[in-house]
């Protein structure tokens, strides 16, 4: 890996305090729709080789078999790619909340449409609200593809290689999440392209300045 | 008058980020703890005036190090500097006795106005004691 793709532990740091307050701030724009409180933990930072993205990956969930997936990519000067990952049949999970929140067309559409229209908005609110925030505060505005559901598919095929990008390095920022109610629990993996891990460096710098 | 200040926070990055949004020219006395059970040790040992408290922490939490707080000392001011603004994460550490909730990332506005405020209920709790 060229020595410019390494992160100092003040990087390190920063990416951690930022992905916290980013993760805070899309835990509780959805709390506010699905009335549950979303516990969260301390993220954990990690550049890599993009070889070993998917079993360190696979590592982070293992404890679950299944697992439904929402992807989505991010452009701007900050980007990459989101991934969440949900224990399979969190998408019913979330159901049940929204429910509660009377959501009353869900009632009639067939459960498969409706675990697919829900992960995919819950993916949505938590991958854009973090992504945004994030970017936000580094002064960075991004665009998003739109989201894909990916449903039950065994842990290990998580993340799959694309062997073109196989040199190159990403910067991976994950945290998990439980909600008090619902029995869902997850992960979200915000995967840095490498052509942005020179400017991320630059506006962590430019972010800490301020405080100085 | 606020003298000492203690901040717990297990980022060194949030504490260094919320020593540069205080005042300077106060002379603050400033004391740092990295998890909830740091910080209830050391608010023990020094009393600060004031103390600004992280949640999601290793060890012990920042709303299970609050509790010991206010269970030790029911006057502590504690403010909550979280980026969990979650409405229940608010209620629950208001209902534990935390002072007030501020989000992360911190505003140096906002500082300014909450060391106002906790000095105004310092002087009450002392003239309260003294009367």
């Amino acid at each position: 890996m060229p020595e410019s793709y390494t992160l100092t532990e003040e990087e390190r740091e920063i990416l951690q305090e930022l992905m916290n307050i980013a993760f805070g701030k899309s835990a509780a724009d959805l709390a506010d729709v699905i009335n549950t409180h979303v516990e969260l933990r301390i993220p954990d930072i990690k550049l890599m080789p993009i070889s070993e993205l998917p079993a360190y990956v696979q590592e982070k969930i293992k404890g679950y078999t299944n697992i439904d997936m929402v992807e989505q990519s991010f452009y701007g000067r900050f980007k990459g790619d989101a991934v969440l990952v949900f224990s399979q049949g969190a998408g019913r999970g979330l159901i049940s909340l929204l429910q509660n929140d009377e959501h009353e067309a869900l009632e009639s559409d067939p459960i498969d449409i409706l675990e697919t229209e829900t992960l995919m908005e819950a993916g949505n609110i938590l991958i854009s609200a973090c992504v945004g925030k994030f970017a936000e505060m580094l002064k960075d505005v991004v665009t998003y593809a739109p989201p894909m559901v990916v449903f039950n598919k065994h842990y290990s095929e998580a993340i799959s290689l694309n062997h073109d990008k196989k040199d190159m390095a990403a910067i991976v920022m994950k945290t998990d999440f439980t909600f008090t109610k619902g029995d869902v629990s997850g992960f979200l993996f915000l995967i840095t392209a490498q052509e942005s891990i020179k400017w991320l460096k630059e506006a962590l710098q430019s972010f800490m300045e301020q405080y100085e | 008058m606020i003298k000492k200040i203690l901040i717990v926070d297990d980022s060194p990055v949030a504490r260094r980020m919320l020593k540069s949004c205080l005042p300077k020219d106060r002379g603050f006395e400033l004391f740092e703890a990295s998890n909830g059970k740091e910080g209830f040790e050391k608010y023990k040992d020094i009393r600060p005036d004031l103390t600004f408290m992280d949640l999601t922490m290793p060890v012990m939490t920042g709303y299970e190090s609050l509790e010991e707080i206010i269970k030790y000392d029911k006057d502590a001011i504690v403010i909550i500097a979280t980026a969990d603004i979650q409405m229940k994460a608010i209620k629950t550490v208001l209902d534990s006795g935390a002072y007030m909730v501020l989000r992360k990332p911190l505003k140096e506005e906002d500082i300014q106005k909450a060391l106002s405020v906790a000095e105004d209920t310092l002087l009450k709790q002392k003239g309260s004691v003294n009367a």
